[in-house]
Formats: C-alpha cells, structure tokens, sequence
C-alpha cells in the first residue's frame, strides 16, 4: 500500500516535474529575439490572404482576400483584389493608399496612430525589435514550427482604437493575423506564402 | 554779379536765410509727417511680369508675409518639449493676434470636424446624380463597408447610420495634407532635431510692423511663461519667418544708421576740427549735408509717398560727398584781396569745377532713379536732390556766412606736405598702376558672368545663420513656400473660386496618376455657389431616395432600415444655406480660407493659392502643361521666378550704370573741350574701377547689383579728382591749400564708405566696399597719371 501509493507520488511528481521542464524549457527555447531572428532571415516575401472582419451591427461578416508582400527593410504593399481593388503601398514614411482610382499620399509618422500599426507588420515581417517595442508589449508563446506573438499597443492614440493583435506563423513565416478593436470589431486574416526568397 | 558790392547785401542776406531757412522748415514739416517702411519688398522690382507680380504680390501681403516658424529646442525631453509647444500655443491662440496656431495638436479640431460633417453634401467632391442611383449609392456604400473592421473604420463606424455612402471620409482624404510634420507626444516635432514645432499666421498685415513686433514679443513672452518653472533644463525657444525677420531688420536698420551718423559725424567733425581747427568752420561745413538729407527725404517722400527705412540710413552717406562742397568752398574762398570778397573769387574760378562735379555726380545717381527697384530708386531721387540742395547752400548759403571762407589753418600745412610727398611720388608709379590695370582686366575678362554671381538673397539683411534656421524650420514643417506655388486669379470671388476648381480638377488628375502627392485649395472649404448649388440639387428627394436606397442594400451586411437617419440627414442637406466666405470666417476653419484666399490690394480682384506637395515623381513642366487651359492660373516657382529676376535687374542695371557712365564722359567731354583732356581724365578713373574689379574678384567676393552702382559712383565721385588735376595742369597752380583740400575730401569720402563698408546690412556693405577703395583709388592714379604742369616731361599715349 504505502509504497504503492509512494510510487505513484513519486511518478505524479515526475510528471510535475516534466511538465515543468517542459514548460520552461520551451520558454528558454523560444521566446522574442528567437523569432525576430527567424523572421529577420527573410529578406522578402509575397502571399496571398483571406481576411474576414467582424463588424458589431452589420449582419455577417466581411470578407476580403487579395495579395500582400514586402521588402526588407521597410516596403510593404497590401494588395486588395475583391470585394474590389485597392492598395496600400508602404515605402520608408510613405504611405500610398489607393481606392476607387483616387490615390493618396501621407507621411506615416505625422500619424502616431497609423505608423503603430504599419509597425507591426512591418517590425514583425522584417523581425526589426526595436520598432516593434516601440509601439507594443510583445509577448512569444509556442514554438518555432507554430508560434504567436502578441502585441499589446502601449501608445495612447493607438490604444484607444487597438486592443490586441496577435501574429501566428511557422519559423520565418507569418500565417495568420487577428486584430481586436476596442467596441468589439475583429478581424481575422489568414496568409499563405507563394513565393518566399532567403 | 560782380556788379554787386563785394560783400552780399544786407537784404540779399535776408533774402537767401529766409529762402534757406523756410526750405528747411517746410521739408521738416513734411518729414515729420512722413510714413518710414522697412520691409524688404522694397528691393524687389516693381513693374515685373504677371508670374512675378503673383509672387511680390505673395511676398508683400500674401500669407508668406505673415507667417511665424517658431521652434521648441532641446530641454529635457520630447515630453517636456510637448508641453511647452502646448503651452505656447494656447497662449498664442488666447492673444487674438493670431489667425492659426497650428502645433499638431488635434484635439481643438473637434469644432471644425462638426461643420464638416454638417455641411458634407455640399463639400464632399463626388456628390453627383449618379452617386444616389441604386448602383451608385451600393458601390459607395461598399466602398464604406471595405473601411469597417480596419483602424481607420473604427473612426468612420460612429458616422455610419448618417453616413453610409463615406463623404466625410471623402472630405477628410482632401484635407489630410500630403506632407506633415512628425507627431510626437501628440504636437509635431522635427524629423531630424530635438524640437517641437509651432507654425502661426499673424493677424495683422506683413507690412504692418509695430504689429508684427507685438505677435512676436507675444511669442516669446508666451514661451518665457511655459518655461518659467524649468529653469536651465527647458527648451530654447526658435522663430523665423518674414514678420521675425521684419522686425528684426527694421530693427537693425534702425540701430545701424544711428551708429552711421554717430561714428561718422564724429569722425568727420575730428577731420573737419583738424583741418580747420575752428568750431564755425565745423559747423557750416556740415551745413550743406545736412540740408541735403532734408532735401533729399523730402523729395523721396513727396515722389514715393514714404521713405523707406534703408533710404536713409544709406542715402545719407551716399550724399556724404556733399560735405566736399563746404571743404573746397571753405579753402578756396580764403585770400582775397579785399576783405569780403573772397567768395566772388571762388564763384569766378572754382564753381564751374564743382557745379561739374555735382553734375558728374547727378548722371550717377539718375541710373539708379530708372532703376526697377523701388528702394534703389528711392536712393537715386534721395541723392539727385539731396545732392542739388547741398550744391545750392554752398553756392548761395555759405558766401552769406562765411564770405572769406574759413580763417583758421589747422593742421592743412601738414596735411599738404602729405599729400604733396604723396602727389610727386604717385607719378613714377604709373607703369605698376598701368600693369596692374591690365592684369585686373585680364582677370575680370577671363571670370566674365562668374564674377556677377551673387543672388537676391546676398541682399537681405538677414543673417546667414537666421536664414538657415529658417530653411530647417520650413523643412521641418514641409512648407511648401520655397518651391511651386499655384496662383488662381478672378474678377470676383465667385470667379475666382470657379477657376480654382478648373485648376483643382487638373491637380487632382496628376494626384491620380502619381506625379503629385498632394494639393490643398481653398474650394475643399469653400466650393463656388455654383458647385454647391450642383451638389444640392443631385440630391433626390426623400420618397426617390428611401426606394433607391432599399434596392441598392440588398444583399449587403447593411439593411436599408438602420440607414433612417441617412434619410433625413439629406433631407436636412437639401433645405441647407448656401456656404459663404463671410459665415465661414468668423468659424474654426477662417484662418485657413483666408490663407488660401485674399482680396489683392489696390481692389484687383481675388486670388487663391494652391500649395502643391511635389512628391517624388513631380515635374514642373508637366504641371504648367496640365494648367494650361485653365483661365487666369500662373505656376510660380519662387525659387526660378527670384533668380529670373534678379538676372533681369542686373542685366538692366548693367544699362543703365552704362548709361551713366557714358553721360558722365560726355559731360566732361562738353566741359573740357578737347580729347586730349577727356583722356587723361578718364584714364584713372577706368583704372580705378578695373583695379576695384580686379581686387574683388581676387578676393571672391561675388559681385552683384549694389557693387556695379559702387562703381558707379566711384566714377562719379572720382571724377572730381580728375578733374582736380585736369585743373592743376591747366592752370600750372598747386597751392597748399587746393592739395589740403582735395586730400581732405578724399578722406572724408573715404572714410564715409568705409564706415559703410563695415555695415552689419548686406545692401550697405557691398556699396561700401566697392567706393571705399574705388574712391581712393581714384585720387591716387589721378595723381599718377597726372602730367605735369608746363615744364614737367608729358606723356603721351
């Protein structure tokens, strides 16, 4: 008895203890640098996305799909091919948007707000840390074959319209982005790459 | 005359005082009630071409004259850096002596963004009968529905229910400008230094000054209460702009002609002491400038209407000559015979000499009065008349005073050895001069336009280190100022409004294609009554429309029964008043209307501006190509249209000092009769001016209008010491006396200029340093190449 119910402590405590290292041990074996240094390996890359947004008081959701790709450092364009065309094109403190044939420029950093989020995309795309600490609390969860970074915007303007987002993806890739606003809107983009370069 | 008794009549005496006195009078008088400017448009031309009038127009009253760049720098942190901006800028808005204060901060906008929305079926660009058909009305409401979920839709989903077809997201794309500063703790700052920035317009006038001055001491007043508290860790406080640099000039320009007439008074009044060692001969000695500053000031401010501040404070010294008429009177008139009578022999013999040298003198200044420049030309009727007056106190004034010219001897007999050791040695130098001569022109042929390469800009008097704070403000701010403006014209304001649009539908094409980041117009605020009136009237009626609008809904993730308030919202639109420029000023958005549009002044009509944000791909020539059919539109490239006409005003000033030069050698030409004679005179002076040239150009100095009217009045004023020494040849006589005061005058000629010379104000110091040396010059070759009286070898060329 006893040492049956000894032994069975001692394997739940096994077990404990396994599930510990385990635990910690894929902490110390992925976390933030770790990422951003498999994402910063990808000097460029193209996709396709299927993007879906939750919109409180509309009835169903919208979809979108379209192209995305970007160029390390700090061009990225977002391509949107239905429900119909239009662009995003991001280069350095440019932001060309393009819809319905009007086009406009703007510089990203007269607008706190709109570089955030630009950031984090494009700090997380070309695994820049700094850019991205800048605007977000990062947190990595997972490991390198299927990982999630969440960022919690610490800016002020960026925060009073971003509650979360949260960036899945496989080693250097980025798969999935889930952006939650304040009011309740979500939206879920999906990516699959088509063409990645080293 | 010499009927006359040899001493001038008691009433004659009268006569001329009285004449005299009452002239000086009534000049004060008018003086007194005379307006001073001191802007710099003064010295830009006055009858240019329809782009640059836009531009001077810009430049004069135009918002370009009333704005404050005001930078926040250093300190401890952008956040402190912020609070100051926020700070300042509150205080600035409080004081009403602004009509914008823009810092980047938006949370003031609220007001502005109501009228917006309220008024948005008149301002929004594509209202049109086709948007509110079923089909247009469901591809705008897609277009609206693609924003939701994203960021910007987060701000755009409260509108919604009112607002499903996204005009005031259409209205706010035209409004978000292209380029804007860097946002940073919520205010702007600078891309590339640690500092906030503050872009204001001032209420009052460009060329209203003494405002100008209260909205910038309100500034720094402002600052100097933000920072109080912070002791040596705040910020520093930065401002440019035209009403900083204004008053700062006007400032100076006040500053350095009281140091002008202080040091050069006192430097003049020590040399005249010297020469005549007696207080009266002092006194009268001065009193053919002075009266000359009275003359010439009031025929400035009767011909022009007002003075400008530089007018004086230069014409001044430039009739500083003037007091050679009372040195040379004062010597030449001593020695008579019969006491009393000594200024009848001065008449006799020196006057037509020195009525020469005032009329040599007066074809120098005549070039400026043709000159496109209203400030130069001020200077030339200043000197023209101050000038004569001078010539005439001592032709009629100083004989009533001093009949016998002045008693005392000074320190002449030395001042003659001087001069006469100088005079006899000068000769045997004659071939270095000649050499050197050659190799000036040599050099002057071989750098050709090189030499004539300063710019506008050489002659404002601001700083090089305000005018680079300047231009790093501007870029911090990207005002578009320095480069491409869009100037439309109408009779009226509703035609100047239409053609505005003509221009703003081409500009928005080329924003389309890419060639253009972006533009900002007026009719984003203020749409013509006739674009109004077309908008209003695509809007069907409510029945039209609540049918339509349930066809255009179907199947989409927004049903027609929550639009309701969009219904009524354009019922409300269609009863709605027309906009005006009168209810829109009094609002939040005035400031900015009355920026981008203006009365001109004198009753011309309107003017808009559009400033463009050029972008990368941006080409000039397209621009102009694409306004081309536009009614009453002018592209001005500020930076092109300053250096055109600067280029034209030196081509034209180049006539006319050729022109000047030219009726000076005429002049002497009719005067001594003989080619012979004119050459010789010539002859230094075109030496002294090649050697001038050829010193400034071995210096680097580059040279541009005010150094060629230099030369021109070291021809004008060294002609005198030719002549001088045409004189002494002819009449073989070289008193003590004549040579005391031919070297006396030259000094005081000298060292006016000199004074000049070292002026802090651009425009003064390149005279300056053109006469000083020119003028110098001039006696010495005169003396050089002077032949000596019969007896001595004479050479000929």
């Amino acid at each position: 008895m006893t040492s049956g119910s000894k032994i069975r402590l001692e394997r739940w405590c096994r077990g404990l203890v396994a599930a510990l290292a385990f635990s910690a041990s894929s902490a110390w074996a992925f976390d933030l640098p770790e990422l951003m240094g498999l994402l910063a390996k990808q000097k460029s890359g193209e996709a396709r996305f299927t993007e879906q947004r939750f919109v409180r008081g509309l009835e169903g959701p919208l979809d979108a799909s379209g192209t995305l790709s970007f160029q390390a450092p700090d061009k990225m364009t977002r391509r949107t091919l239905t429900p119909r065309p239009e662009s995003m094109v991001v280069d350095g403190n440019t932001l060309t948007l393009s819809r319905g044939g009007r086009t406009r420029t703007m510089t990203l950093d007269s607008m706190p707000e709109l570089l955030g989020m630009v950031e984090a995309m494009r700090g997380t795309l070309t695994g820049n840390t700094q850019s991205l600490a800048r605007y977000f609390r990062a947190s990595v969860s997972g490991t390198p074959d299927k990982w999630t970074l969440d960022l919690v915007p610490i800016d002020e303007k960026l925060s009073a319209q971003v509650r979360t987002l949260r960036l899945s993806g496989r080693a250097g890739e980025v798969l999935g982005i889930e952006m939650e606003f304040i009011g309740g809107d979500r939206s879920v983009m999906s990516i699959t790459p088509t063409r990645t370069a080293p | 005359m010499t009927r006359h008794a040899a001493a001038p009549g008691r009433r004659r005496i009268a006569l001329v005082l009285g004449i005299w006195l009452l002239a000086l009078v009534a000049g004060i008088a008018l003086i007194a009630r005379t307006h001073f400017s001191a802007d710099l448009s003064a010295f830009l031309p006055e009858s240019p071409d329809e782009r640059q009038r836009v531009l001077i127009e810009q430049l004069q009253s135009g918002i370009a004259s009333r704005t404050l760049f005001i930078g926040i720098e250093g300190g401890k942190d952008a956040a402190q850096r912020a609070e100051v901006s926020r700070a300042v800028a509150a205080a600035m808005r409080e004081s009403k002596l602004f009509d914008q204060v823009q810092n980047g901060d938006t949370s003031d906008w609220k007001e502005s963004g109501t009228w917006l929305f309220d008024n948005r079926y008149r301002l929004a660009p594509d209202i049109t009968p086709e948007r509110f058909t079923a089909a247009g009305l469901r591809d705008a409401i897609v277009d609206t529905l693609s924003l939701l979920g994203t960021p910007a839709g987060n701000i755009t989903r409260p509108l919604l229910e009112r607002d499903p077809t996204g005009e005031t997201q259409r209205i706010a794309e035209g409004l978000i400008p292209a380029s804007s500063p860097r946002s940073e703790h919520g205010v702007w700052a600078s891309r590339t230094a640690p500092r906030a920035l503050i872009l204001a317009t001032t209420h009052a006038a460009g060329s209203d000054l003494d405002a100008q001055a209260i909205a910038v001491e309100r500034v720094r007043s402002a600052f100097a209460a933000a920072t109080r508290e912070m002791g040596s860790a705040g910020p520093q406080l930065q401002m440019s702009g035209a009403p900083v640099f204004s008053v700062q000039s006007r400032d100076q320009i006040k500053g350095e002609a009281i140091k002008l007439a202080t040091v050069g008074g006192i430097v003049m009044g020590v040399l005249l002491l010297l020469a005549f060692a007696s207080p009266r001969a002092l006194v009268i000695a001065v009193l053919p400038v002075a009266t000359g500053v009275v003359g010439g000031t009031t025929a400035v401010s009767l011909w022009f209407g007002e003075v400008h501040g530089l007018t004086m404070g230069f014409g001044s010294t430039l009739i500083g000559e003037t007091v050679d008429y009372a040195i040379y009177y004062l010597i030449q008139a001593r020695g008579a015979a019969v006491p009393g009578t000594g200024w009848q022999r001065w008449r006799e013999i020196h006057w037509p000499t020195v009525r020469l040298g005032l009329l040599t003198s007066v074809c120098g200044f005549a070039a400026l009065v043709f000159s496109g420049f209203p400030g130069l030309a001020q200077l030339g009727v200043f000197s023209l008349a101050g000038l004569i007056a001078a010539a005439l106190v001592a032709r009629h004034v100083l004989p009533v005073l001093a009949p016998d010219g002045a008693t005392g001897m000074g320190m002449r007999r030395q001042m003659a050895q001087v001069a006469g050791v100088i005079l006899r040695a000068l000769p045997r130098l004659r071939y270095v001069f000649v050499g050197l001569g050659a190799a000036a022109l040599a050099l002057v042929l071989w750098q050709g336009g090189h030499l004539w390469r300063a710019e506008l800009s050489a002659m404002s008097p601001v700083p090089k280190a305000a005018q680079q704070l300047d231009e790093e403000l501007r870029a911090d701010i990207g005002a578009s100022d320095g480069g491409t403006l869009v100037v439309v014209r109408g009779a009226d304001e509703q035609a100047t409004l239409r053609n505005a649009e003509a221009a703003a539908a081409k500009l928005q094409a080329l924003v389309d294609q890419g060639e253009l980041a972006g533009f900002e117009s007026v009719t984003r605020l203020l749409p013509s009554e006739a674009v109004q009136a077309a908008r209003i009237a695509s809007l069907p009626d409510a029945a039209t429309l609540k049918t339509r609008l349930a066809e255009a809904t179907q199947g989409l993730p927004l049903p027609a029964s929550r639009l309701a308030p969009f219904l009524a919202d354009v019922e409300k639109a269609r009863a709605q008043p027309m906009i005006r420029r009168a209810d829109l000023e009094s609002g939040p958005l005035g400031a900015v209307v009355n920026a981008l549009m203006f009365q001109r002044p004198g009753g011309g009509g309107w003017s808009a501006l559009i400033s463009l944000h050029p972008g990368e791909r941006f080409d000039a020539g397209r621009l102009a190509a694409a306004l081309a059919d536009v009614p009453e539109v002018q592209v001005v490239n500020v930076g092109d249209e300053l250096r055109g006409l600067y280029r034209r005003y030196l081509h034209e000033a180049f006539v006319q000092v050729m022109l000047g030069a030219l009726a000076v050698v005429l002049l002497l030409g009719v005067y001594l009769r003989s080619g012979r004679r004119l050459l010789a005179v010539c002859e230094p002076l075109l030496v002294a001016v090649l050697l001038t040239l050829g010193g400034l150009a071995v210096l680097q100095v580059p040279l541009g209008i005010l150094h060629l009217v230099g030369l021109l009045l070291v021809v004008a004023v060294g002609s005198n010491y030719a002549l001088f020494f045409d004189q002494l040849r002819e009449t073989g006589r070289a008193d003590e006396d004549t040579l005391a005061s031919l070297m006396l005058a030259n000094l005081t000629t000298v060292v006016s200029f000199t004074l000049i010379a070292i002026s802090e104000i651009p425009a003064l110091s390149a005279i300056g340093r053109v006469v000083a040396p020119g003028a110098l010059l001039a006696l010495l070759l005169s003396a050089a190449f002077a032949r000596g009286p019969a007896g001595a070898p004479a050479v000929r060329h």
